[in-house]
C-alpha cells in the first residue's frame, strides 16, 4: 500500500473537522456569544488562585497584572498558593501582603491540585478562577469572563490565551498555535465541546467544583480532569474569546516537548483509561463524537503521518544519493532552478489536501487573532507553525505514547 | 435537527465538495498534461515528416539545409515532460502508454534521420540507444538514466534516445530484433556497439569513442 492511500482517510478527517469548526464558528451559538458584552453594573465576588512552585521570575509581574484588572477591587480577591517553593517566590509574594484583597497561602509541597483546593477553600467567592504564576491577564479579562457564568448550567469557562512576548521561532511558533486554540476554543465551547480548562485564566464556578470533591492530581493535568468531570456531571464549559491572557512558552525544543509530553500523557490516561466512556458516547454531544474521538484520533494519524514522512523521506534520500553516485558533485547535488512552467506544478491529490488542510489552519490562526483581538505580531508565527510545527509536535506525541505504553512516570518539571 | 447533527451533515458536505474538488483539479490537470504531450507530440510528428520529405527532396545535397538538432533537443524537452506525467499519472496509464509509444516511435525516426544525414554529409554524431525497464526488474536503470542525463547536459552534441524495453510498439521490437539487444538491462547501444549493465559514470564513458566526449566544452553544472 502506497504511503499516500494511508495518509487520505487522515487527511479526511483533518479536513472535516476543520470544516466542522468553521461551520460552529458560524452557527448562531457561537455569533451570540461573540455578541456578549463585557459584565457592566452587576459584579459577583470572584476569587483568582495563584498556585506557585518556585515562580519567582515571574510571580510578581503575574500579580501585577490580576491587581490591574478592570474590575471592582472589594469584588475581587487574588489568592496566592505557595505550595512549598524553594526560591524567592514567598519572599516576592510577600511584597503584596499589605493589599487589601491579596491573600497569601504557604503549604508544604503537594502539587498544583493541592494548591488549588487549598486556595478554594481560603475563599468564599462563588466564581473561581485559576491563574498560572507564568501567565499575565489583560486588564479586560475577567470582565469578560463573568457574563459566561449568567447561564446556570456553565460551569467553568476558558479565556484566550497566547503566548506572552515571543522572541524566538519556537515561541512564535506557539503564539499561533495558541492562537489556533483561541478559534477552536471558541467555536468548540458553542457545541459544549471542551475538555479542558487551561491553567492560564480558567474560571469555575466554586459550587460545582466542590461538589464534585475538588481537584484531582488527574495523571498531572488536574484542569484537563477537572473539565472532564465537569462535562461527565453534566454541566457546560463555555468561553470568553476577548478575556485575553498571555502565558509564558517554553524557550526550547527540549522544554516544550517536556512539556507537551505531559499534556499528552495526561489526555491519553484520563481519556482512555477514567474518561473513557466519554469517547463515541452520544450522550455528550460533540465531546463525546467528534472532539474526543478525533483527538485520539490526531495523536494516531500525527504518529503515523510523520512516520510515513520520515519513512519516505529517508527512501527518497537514500535513492537519489545512490543515483547521483559518481556523478560530479557540482552537477549531481546544485538545486536546479524552479521551472516556471505550469506543467511541472505538483498536483498529488496527497499533496493538495495537506496544502488544503494547512491553509484551513493557517486561516483559523488568523481568525482567532481577529476575535481575541490580541495585540501579538503574527507573522513570523504563521511562518514558524507552517514551517516547524509538522517536525516537533511528532517528538511529543512519540515521547508520551511510549510513556503511556509503558507505564513511565515523569516529573512535572 | 439539532445543532450538532446539521453541522456535522454540513461539515462533511463541504469536505465531500473540497476532496472532490481536488481531486477533479488533479485529474483535470492530468489530462491538460497529456493534452499538451500530444500537441507537442503532433507538431514534433509534423517536424519529423518535413525533414524526412527535405532529406528525400534534397538527396542530392541534403547537408546545407536539412538539420535535426532543434528536432532533437525538443525531442529532450517532451521526453522530460513525459517522464514527469509519468511519475504523476502512473506507468500503467493507458494515456502514458501511448504517448510513450508516439515518443518512441518519434524517437526512432529521428535516429534514423540522424543515422542518414551522417552518411550523406559525412558527419559523425555519437547516439546512444538507452534501453531500460520501470517493471522493478532492472536495479541499475535509475542510476544509468540519470548517468545518461548528465551527459547529455555535459555534452549536448550527444544523441541520447532513451526506450522502455517492456513497450509493446512493433517499431520498437523490430528495432530490438534488428540490433540483436539481448535481454540484459540496462543496455546501450553507443554508435553501434552494444553494452550491458551500469556500474559507473566512469566506466560508462570508457564506451564512448575516443575524443567523442573530450572535445566539447563539458559543463559541471546544471545548465
Amino acid at each position: 500500500m502506497s504511503p499516500a492511500l494511508i495518509a487520505y482517510p487522515f487527511l479526511f478527517v483533518a479536513i472535516f473537522f476543520e470544516s466542522f469548526v468553521l461551520v460552529t464558528f458560524l452557527s448562531k451559538p457561537a455569533r451570540d456569544a461573540r455578541r456578549r458584552a463585557p459584565a457592566s453594573g452587576n459584579y459577583p465576588k470572584v476569587a483568582v488562585i495563584v498556585p506557585c512552585y518556585n515562580e519567582e521570575a515571574t510571580i510578581g509581574g503575574t500579580v501585577e497584572s490580576l491587581l490591574a484588572l478592570d474590575y471592582p477591587q472589594d469584588k475581587l480577591e487574588v489568592i496566592l498558593v505557595d505550595d512549598g517553593s524553594t526560591d524567592a517566590t514567598p519572599a516576592t509574594m510577600r511584597q503584596h501582603r499589605e493589599q487589601p484583597n491579596v491573600k497569601i497561602i504557604r503549604k508544604e509541597n503537594g502539587g498544583k491540585y493541592t494548591a488549588l483546593n487549598a486556595g478554594i477553600a481560603a475563599t468564599d467567592a462563588e466564581i473561581i478562577g485559576c491563574l498560572d504564576a507564568d501567565s499575565f491577564v489583560d486588564p479586560s479579562a475577567l470582565k469578560e469572563i463573568v457574563p459566561c457564568f449568567d447561564r446556570a448550567e456553565v460551569a467553568a469557562t476558558t479565556a484566550a490565551m497566547t503566548i506572552h512576548e515571543p522572541h524566538n521561532l519556537l515561541e512564535h511558533m506557539q503564539n499561533a498555535e495558541y492562537t489556533f486554540g483561541v478559534t477552536l476554543r471558541h467555536a468548540l465551547a458553542a457545541v459544549n465541546g471542551l475538555y479542558v480548562t487551561p491553567g492560564p485564566f480558567s474560571f469555575y464556578r466554586r459550587s460545582v467544583v466542590q461538589a464534585l470533591g475538588g481537584f484531582r492530581e488527574g495523571h498531572k493535568t488536574e484542569d484537563m480532569e477537572m473539565a472532564l468531570r465537569i462535562q461527565r456531571a453534566g454541566f457546560e464549559i463555555d468561553n470568553a474569546p476577548r478575556a485575553r491572557v498571555y502565558t509564558k512558552g517554553p524557550r526550547t525544543v527540549r522544554t516544550l516537548v517536556k512539556q507537551r509530553t505531559r499534556w499528552t500523557t495526561g489526555f491519553m490516561r484520563n481519556v482512555l483509561h477514567e474518561y473513557r466512556d466519554l469517547v463515541g458516547n452520544p450522550s455528550f454531544g460533540a465531546l463525546g463524537l467528534i472532539v474526543l474521538p478525533i483527538a485520539v484520533l490526531a495523536i494516531v494519524s500525527g504518529l503515523i503521518l510523520f512516520s510515513l514522512f520520515l519513512y519516505t523521506s529517508v527512501a527518497n534520500l537514500i535513492v537519489m544519493i545512490s543515483v547521483r553516485e559518481g556523478i560530479p558533485f557540482g552537477y549531481a547535488f546544485t538545486p536546479s532552478l524552479p521551472r516556471f512552467d505550469w506543467f511541472y506544478i505538483p498536483s498529488s491529490l496527497y499533496i493538495l489536501l495537506g496544502v488544503l488542510a494547512a491553509g484551513a489552519s493557517l486561516v483559523m490562526i488568523a481568525m482567532g487573532k481577529r476575535l481575541s483581538r490580541s495585540p501579538q505580531p503574527l507573522s513570523v508565527g504563521l511562518f514558524a507553525y507552517t514551517v516547524l510545527y509538522g517536525l516537533v509536535a511528532p517528538l511529543w506525541l512519540l515521547r508520551a505514547t511510549a510513556d503511556v505504553a509503558l507505564g513511565k512516570q515523569r516529573r512535572w518539571k | 435537527m439539532s445543532l450538532l447533527a446539521r453541522n456535522t451533515l454540513i461539515a462533511l458536505g463541504i469536505t465531500v465538495v473540497l476532496v472532490g474538488t481536488v481531486a477533479y483539479a488533479v485529474n483535470y490537470l492530468n489530462q491538460q498534461r497529456v493534452v499538451e504531450l500530444s500537441a507537442i507530440e503532433d507538431q514534433l510528428s509534423i517536424d519529423t515528416l518535413s525533414l524526412d520529405t527535405q532529406f528525400s527532396l534534397l538527396e542530392t545535397a541534403p547537408c546545407d539545409t536539412a538539420s535535426s538538432t532543434d528536432l532533437t533537443g525538443e525531442l529532450t524537452d517532451l521526453g522530460n515532460r513525459l517522464s514527469y506525467a509519468e511519475s504523476q499519472l502512473g506507468s500503467a496509464n493507458a494515456e502514458v502508454i501511448r504517448l510513450k509509444e508516439q515518443y518512441s516511435l518519434l524517437e526512432i525516426r529521428d535516429y534514423l534521420i540522424t543515422k542518414q544525414l551522417a552518411a550523406a554529409c559525412g558527419t559523425k554524431p555519437v547516439t546512444v540507444l538507452y534501453f531500460y525497464s520501470n517493471a522493478g526488474d532492472c536495479a541499475d536503470c535509475a542510476k544509468a538514466g540519470y548517468a545518461l542525463s548528465y551527459l547529455r547536459d555535459a555534452y549536448p552534441q550527444l544523441r541520447v534516445y532513451s526506450f522502455d524495453y517492456n513497450l509493446n510498439l512493433g517499431a520498437l521490437k523490430t528495432l530490438i530484433t534488428v540490433e540483436k539487444l539481448r535481454d540484459a538491462l540496462p543496455a546501450f547501444i553507443i554508435n553501434g556497439k552494444h553494452y550491458y549493465g551500469f556500474t559507473s559514470l566512469a566506466d560508462l564513458e570508457k564506451n564512448f569513442p575516443k575524443g567523442a566526449l573530450a572535445t566539447t566544452t563539458a559543463t559541471s553544472s546544471r545548465p
